[in-house]
């Protein structure tokens, strides 16, 4: 690839990535602002409802919300590029704060959970493949399908049931006990169960896609000619077919970001964990405009980054689909 | 057939050898079949089979464990669980397959639509999908719930149906850009035939085996957002009973060690889906059929 032709290609990437946060933030914008219910409870709490009609128009007007929507986008926008997102009417803070100081957690989690996909879905699909419909891999198969199928907070219940109610193993909420906040070891045991479930939840989607596509691998003419040229079954699998298998095994895991991400803020609102996934469920339920604004543009800007990501792992490595969407070409079904 | 079109020097085509009445059944969801047909006759007949009233709440007997009377035991409001889960399976199941509809539509329409407009049009409606698919779908369901209003069994279906057509639309346009330079498409349009005519009489049995996977794999997700949303409470409220709104009770039910309200209505929901899984995976196409060179 020519130097003036990568420039063009990374710059229309970036460009696309522009266009989208800024549609996506006006679509979030406008939507959020239809949504009925009063802002001001979630300012104002109770105290709301002993407020006389003067008082209320007052509150409006301070809290910006006798404008039109277009006005008032416009004004967030424009402090928005400034690092001023608002303050969270239901904390009473800057909103970058409140998510501040909640993002590690789920970072922590949602990175946690990715690692250990990323890992044993890769061993799990090439184990399987490998022992091709024998009776192990089609115990997986069934037992994987079924994990995978279970919806994730009934998982957590079922497992918090076991193992917090009844053999009092492992905590059943939060990050950390009360007074235990940099005590590693109680960290741990807190994350267990809530890694646990992302993972089982996630890890057979993944193992399965990997199965199948080294299994259409292994299919190929130049297996067989390996083969005949003397190459152990192993040194076929490694160095061959799962080479070939990576650069879609790699774009896959960069789409799976987001899904794996949407997975932890379920997880996350049973255990009450304190981390995002809570924010935003507590934020959409309290009209906290500003704050869910934020929250839908960061989880969109990753989706976003992860897509494109994803399509320039594939045109680098094969240049042949260039035309093609990678979540088609990796029949990505479902989040 | 062969005697009338033989052509000279032609390779004589291997015979086929007959199926053997053994291998039919192999790799079939038979099982899952009759669990899921079983699991849906009991939900529309579930006047029949129903020991007692799914809505009355029995408050002398709450959280009451298994037995003879309460075959599932009750929930921590006395309604009896066994009752319950026929009564209310049949509402999750008509919001899956209700909302797996209203997206098929969507996705089926808004494809074809962006399949067989120009270029730039493709583009930008595709764009407007992509964009649509990266706002988590969980919050876009809040969101559109929100402005709704209070939460039944339709306006919940559709919601859920009006956030999940994205990925489908996706297939349907890419099958469609494939199908619209075909000669017959182009002699149905010079006769006048209108975008819908096309779509139902020359795209939609062109496209439909390779969407099938997806649209039971729709009724999943579905069964699987109305529960999740239910059981965080921003679904259905706890008086209109499906699975989903049954588990709502679960948290509770944690803390009094009622096991039975937990796993028995999950279980249900679990098999359903399994077996959704399982026939959505026989419906895509076979791929591994040849032998293996390893």
């Amino acid at each position: 690839m020519k130097k003036r032709n990568r420039f063009v290609y990374y710059g229309k990437k970036i460009l696309t990535f522009v266009v989208s946060v800024f549609i996506l933030s006006a679509v979030v914008f406008y939507v959020s602002r239809l949504a009925p219910g009063d802002p001001l409870v979630s300012y104002y709490g109770d105290r709301v409802e002993k407020m006389t009609p003067g008082e209320r128009e007052w509150a409006k007007e301070r809290l910006g919300l006798n404008d039109s929507v277009t006005v008032q986008y416009v004004r967030w926008l424009d402090h928005a590029f400034r690092g001023d997102f608002g303050i969270s009417w239901k904390y009473k803070t800057d909103v970058v704060d409140v998510i501040g100081g909640r993002i590690g957690n789920t970072l922590l989690l949602g990175g946690l959970g990715f690692v250990f996909i990323f890992v044993f879905s890769l061993l799990l699909g090439v184990w399987c493949a490998w022992h091709e419909e024998g009776p192990a891999d089609r115990m997986i198969c069934n037992v994987g399908t079924l994990t995978s199928c279970i919806p994730e907070f009934w998982l957590s219940l079922v497992l918090i049931l076991v193992f917090s109610v009844t053999l009092h193993w492992l905590p059943s909420s939060g990050a950390y006990s009360v007074g235990k906040e940099r005590d590693f070891a109680d960290r741990v045991m807190h994350l267990i169960l809530p890694v646990g479930i992302v993972v089982l939840n996630h890890l057979w989607y993944y193992a399965y896609m990997v199965r199948n596509k080294i299994l259409e691998e292994v299919r190929a003419d130049y297996v067989l000619l390996a083969r005949a040229k003397g190459l152990t079954k192993r040194a076929v699998m490694f160095r061959h077919c799962l080479r070939n298998v990576m650069p879609s095994y790699l774009s896959l895991m960069a789409i799976s970001v987001p899904h794996i991400l949407g997975g932890t803020y379920i997880v996350e609102t049973v255990f009450s964990y304190p981390g995002i996934g809570t924010l935003a469920y507590e934020s959409a339920r309290y009209k906290d405009y500003n704050l869910l604004m934020l929250l839908c543009i960061l989880s969109g800007i990753l989706v976003i980054l992860c897509n494109l990501t994803a399509q320039i792992i594939n045109e680098r490595i094969d240049p042949r689909i260039r035309e093609q969407e990678v979540s088609e070409r990796l029949e990505v079904t479902e989040p | 057939m062969r005697g009338a079109f033989e052509l000279a020097g032609i390779r004589p085509l291997p015979e086929e050898a007959p199926e053997k009445a053994e291998n039919r059944y192999r790799g079939r969801p038979i099982f899952s079949a009759v669990l899921l047909t079983l699991i849906v006759l009991g939900c529309a007949g579930c006047r029949l089979i129903m020991t007692k009233d799914p809505t009355y709440m029995d408050l002398s007997h709450y959280n009451t464990a298994p037995n003879g009377e309460f075959l599932f035991g009750t929930d921590a409001m006395g309604r009896d669980i066994f009752s319950m889960i026929w009564y209310g399976g049949r509402l999750s199941l008509f919001i899956g397959t209700a909302s797996a509809a209203i997206s098929t539509v969507i996705a089926v329409v808004f494809g074809a639509a962006s399949g067989l407009a120009p270029a730039w049009l493709d583009a930008l409606l595709m764009r407007v999908t992509e964009i649509l698919l990266s706002v988590p779908g969980l919050l876009l369901i809040v969101l559109l719930q929100a402005i709704l209003g209070e939460a039944d069994v339709f306006r919940i279906s559709l919601v859920i149906g009006v956030t999940g057509w994205m990925s489908i639309a996706k297939v349907v346009r890419t099958e469609v850009r494939q199908l619209r330079g075909h000669e017959y498409i182009l002699a149905a349009k010079c006769m006048g035939g209108g975008f819908f005519y096309i779509l139902r009489r020359h795209l939609a049995p062109n496209f439909v085996s390779s969407v099938m996977f997806m649209v039971v794999m729709n009724v999943r997700s579905a069964i699987v957002a109305e529960s999740t949303l239910s059981f965080m409470g921003i679904g259905l409220p706890l008086e209109v009973i499906t699975w989903g709104s049954m588990l709502s009770l679960a948290e509770k039910a944690l803390l009094t060690g009622a096991w039975w309200t937990i796993l028995i209505p999950g279980l249900f929901l679990a098999a359903v889906l399994m077996c959704i899984t399982n026939l959505g995976n026989y419906l895509r196409k076979n791929i591994n059929r040849k032998e293996s060179n390893l």
